[in-house]
């Protein structure tokens, strides 16, 4: 592998994981989100402000930028649980402006520049970066995977289920809606935190275009290609729409052209995601296929 | 005196202008089937959402198990053991039919946010979805997916998921509806049952011959008011309750 | 004072441009609940269009009537060739797909204009005006003049003709609609080929305004037009021309004139979250 694949595998890595935490938010909660780079954004400022100005390390940093990820999500988590539907997509497209426009505005942020020099991770006095850092995400996203697919075991995930399909009758079954929506805004905000410090730490370099509004548009479209709810849906649809751009490089002109085409043809035409239901190859693997548990 | 579960004083819910409950007041009993009456439009349904928490009442007092439970959320009744179905049926259209039972069964794990991160897929849970699959005569539609069912399958996945629920009480909201006869039978024979071991039930139902026959007591409704309450023998007799429905074009599917 | 009044009037002028754009945006939502975010780049084409007939007929009204003809036709085609094929899946696919329709028609717009911003050399037949001792530029008279011929325009579509009480009863309910007898589907089409044209109006009002024409000049309004239509409640189109009004008047006296450091494309969405705490349905919704 050259330095250049391992540097798309290792962004795919990145965002793969932070699909899976707004997979948690749509995909089993139902709670549809477009403002999921705002979190993305959070997770990768808060890790490069606490390494390079607070002077921690990534490791000691990383509790606390999940964290606070994770209370940020817990906070704007709140209003949303007022609006549903298309005032939810909307409310959230607006958390994502107005984070974009904190990180630009307030100076403590470093305004359009963003912040530099943010150093790489180093574990046991090695500093990670090409393959190393590319198996360190794959780690981390083999974590995620696993807390996911325990997370779907749990009853706090079949009660995100229950939220999702039907509301109403979830409540009739004890199911407070207001905790287990905003368990799945928690986990997947402080997910999608665990992402931005990652991106930070491999970009060295943030700036508050990096967390913008067709970023979130990017993430949903990467869950709902690959399979909404499924779990390995958000890795299919983040190595999909992270690598195609690059093998459209030689391209030229053209390629961010074919590359929306492609994008809408597949939502055309397999709305349901690669993995999800009824999609193609759904129904060849369904012979094989084990009971499901989600969708 | 028999012990009382639930107890329902002045009970009102207006919407605007709307009194859709009016001052309703009703004792249940422990071990009872109470049957709930009354014309299109008298109010039954809403007083079961108000009773089960999906609105607070405009006033009126409710108490349900020795404690003051008007204004407490849907979510609080059903861990205080108030299974219900719904009238129009609310499945969980895209898990199974286990799933949407197995789900139910889990009303004491959702009440604490530690012991919710348990696993819902162990044997023991299946196997107590599943017998209450075989109680209502759905266990072989286990794995389909309850979005697929026909309304009388879905009916019958409503008691399944209301008796997780319900330890104490069971509101069952026209389950018996859009069943064909020889579907109603077995089922009036499991609310029996379901009162043998120890439950209460309250029923709204429009099949006269059904609520007469499973209720202890029937209390009617009309516009929002009580306008009856006492055996179904003495019901049946009541100038009143006739007039209530022959009145207004003959509702009564009479016994 | 009389700054003030001018700031006014430029606001007004600004939340008119808003909603020409917006306009279309709550009539798809009102009839095919879908978030249209590619409007925005109908808009755009509009403008491009509008440029291109104006350099090869040296007409300002044959410019108009070439690019509303041209959207009109570009917005049936979205909804012909994907909206209506996807109405029965979650509002998240639509709403992916158009963001994508709006990406790509951008690139499109990009790759056959050029990466520069165009000038759009024209005069609006509009004279300034001097009202109450104020100047009126004739640019702000003519954007502020044709809004509210086509705000009539569009009332008495809805209220006085025929297609508008199909209009409005598809809006009610599409399949229902049907059933009475109306041909829904090309309700929607007629709506759209509407929509799409007052959207071309919009972008060249904005090209010759601005003096600028260029391939990401919908960016911006295709997100803040969604804020509008919620703060005027989802699918009410008087609603959106109000909150379009008061929108345009609160960024330039607020930011431009009180000079409040705030970013003025936040300033829509944060108005947008705070009316929605306060009123979950919009300001002037009833659903």
């Amino acid at each position: 592998m050259n330095d250049y694949v391992i540097t798309v595998a290792t962004f795919a890595a990145i965002q793969a994981i932070v699909a899976c935490g707004l997979n948690v938010i749509v995909g089993y909660a139902g709670q549809i989100s477009l403002g999921h780079a705002a979190f993305f954004g959070i997770g990768a400022y808060a890790s490069a402000l606490l390494t390079t100005k607070a002077g921690l390390s990534f490791w000691a940093a990383l509790p606390m930028v999940v964290a606070v990820t994770g209370l940020v999500g817990l906070l704007l988590g709140i209003p949303s649980l007022r609006v549903r539907d298309d005032f939810l997509a909307i409310t959230t497209i607006g958390i994502n402006f107005i984070v974009e426009a904190v990180f630009l505005y307030v100076p403590f942020f470093g305004g359009a520049l963003g912040i530099g020099n943010i150093p790489r991770v180093t574990l046991f006095h090695m500093r990670m970066k090409g393959p190393s850092y590319l198996i360190l995400c794959l780690i981390f996203l083999a974590l995620v995977l696993l807390l996911c697919r325990w997370f779907t075991r749990s009853w706090a995930g079949l009660a995100c289920f229950a939220l999702r399909e039907e509301e109403t009758a979830a409540g009739g079954m004890g199911i407070s809606p207001v905790r287990f929506k905003l368990l799945a805004f928690v986990a997947g905000t402080a997910t999608a935190g665990l992402g931005g410090a990652l991106y930070a730490h491999f970009m060295r370099f943030i700036s508050p275009g990096d967390f913008s509004f067709p970023v979130s548009v990017m993430l949903l479209s990467m869950i709902v290609l690959g399979g909404m709810g499924t779990q390995w849906g958000p890795v299919l649809g983040a190595m999909i729409l992270v690598s195609l751009p690059e093998l459209f490089r030689p391209l030229m002109e053209i390629r961010f052209l074919l590359y929306t085409a492609i994008l809408l043809v597949m939502i055309r035409f397999q709305p349901a995601g690669l993995l999800g239901e009824a999609s193609l190859a759904r129904r060849v693997l369904a012979k094989a296929a084990p009971r499901g548990t989600g969708r | 005196m028999k012990e009382i579960l639930l107890r329902v004083r002045d009970l009102a819910k207006h919407f605007g202008g709307l009194r859709a409950v009016d001052g309703v007041s009703f004792d249940l009993h422990v071990k009872e089937i109470l049957g709930l009456l009354g014309p299109n439009g008298a109010g039954k349904t809403v007083c079961f959402n108000v009773i089960s928490g999906v609105y607070a009442p405009t006033s009126g007092e409710i108490y349900f198990a020795g404690r003051r439970t008007d204004g407490l959320p849907p979510y609080r009744m059903a861990a205080l053991g108030l299974g219900r179905t719904f009238q129009i049926v609310k499945p969980f259209a895209n898990l199974t039919v286990l799933d949407n039972v197995i789900v139910s069964c889990g009303v004491d794990r959702y009440k604490n946010l530690l012991r919710s991160f348990g696993s819902w897929t162990d044997a023991r849970t299946r196997h107590r979805a599943m017998e209450l699959l075989e109680k209502v005569g759905l266990e072989r539609d286990a794995d389909r997916k309850a979005g697929l069912l026909p309304l009388g399958h879905l009916r019958r996945l409503e008691i399944a998921r209301a008796l997780a629920v319900g330890h104490r009480l069971l509101l069952l909201d026209e389950c018996f509806s859009g069943l064909r006869e020889e579907e109603i039978v077995p089922l009036m024979d499991l609310v029996s049952a379901i009162r043998r071991d120890g439950l209460s039930v309250l029923l709204i139902e429009h099949n006269m011959r059904v609520a007469m026959k499973l209720s202890d007591r029937i209390v009617v409704l009309n516009h929002g008011r009580k306008i009856a309450e006492g055996s179904p023998a003495d019901i049946v007799r009541d100038p009143v309750v006739i007039e209530a429905y022959l009145g207004r074009g003959g509702h009564g599917h009479a016994a | 004072m009389g700054l003030l009044l001018e700031q006014l009037l430029n606001g007004v002028a600004m939340g008119s441009i808003y909603a020409l754009v917006t306009l279309g945006l709550a009539l798809v939502y009102g009839i095919l609940r879908i978030l249209h975010v590619a409007h925005a780049a109908v808009y755009t084409v509009g403008a491009y269009l509008g440029l291109l007939f104006f350099h090869t007929t040296g007409s300002l009204w044959l410019a108009c009537l070439g690019a509303m003809a041209g959207c009109a036709a570009l917005g049936v085609a979205i909804e012909r060739l994907v909206y209506f094929p996807l109405l029965k899946y979650p509002p998240y696919v639509p709403l992916i797909a158009s963001i994508a329709i709006l990406l790509g028609l951008e690139e499109i717009c990009r790759l056959i204009a050029g990466p520069y911003i165009l000038t759009f050399p024209a005069e609006l037949p509009f004279p300034p005006l001097h009202v109450l001792g104020l100047d009126i530029p004739s640019p702000v008279s003519a954007i502020i003049g044709i809004t509210a011929v086509i705000l009539l325009f569009l009332w008495f579509l809805t209220t006085r003709t025929e297609t508008g009480l199909a209009m409005r009863a598809v809006s009610q309910d599409l399949t229902i609609a049907g059933a009475m007898g109306i041909n829904s589907h090309a309700v929607v089409t007629f709506t759209f080929a509407v929509g799409s044209a007052i959207a071309a109006l919009a972008g060249i009002l904005v090209g010759i305004y601005y003096n600028q024409v260029y391939s990401t000049m919908g960016s911006v309004p295709a997100y803040k037009t969604l804020a509008i239509i919620v703060v005027g409640g989802l699918g009410s189109v008087p609603g959106a021309v109000a909150a379009s009004l008061l929108l345009g008047v609160a960024e330039t006296l607020l930011i431009g004139y009180a000079h409040i450091p705030l970013p003025r494309d936040a300033l829509a969405f944060i108005a947008m979250i705070a009316v929605l705490m306060w009123r979950s349905e919009g300001l002037f919704g009833s659903r």
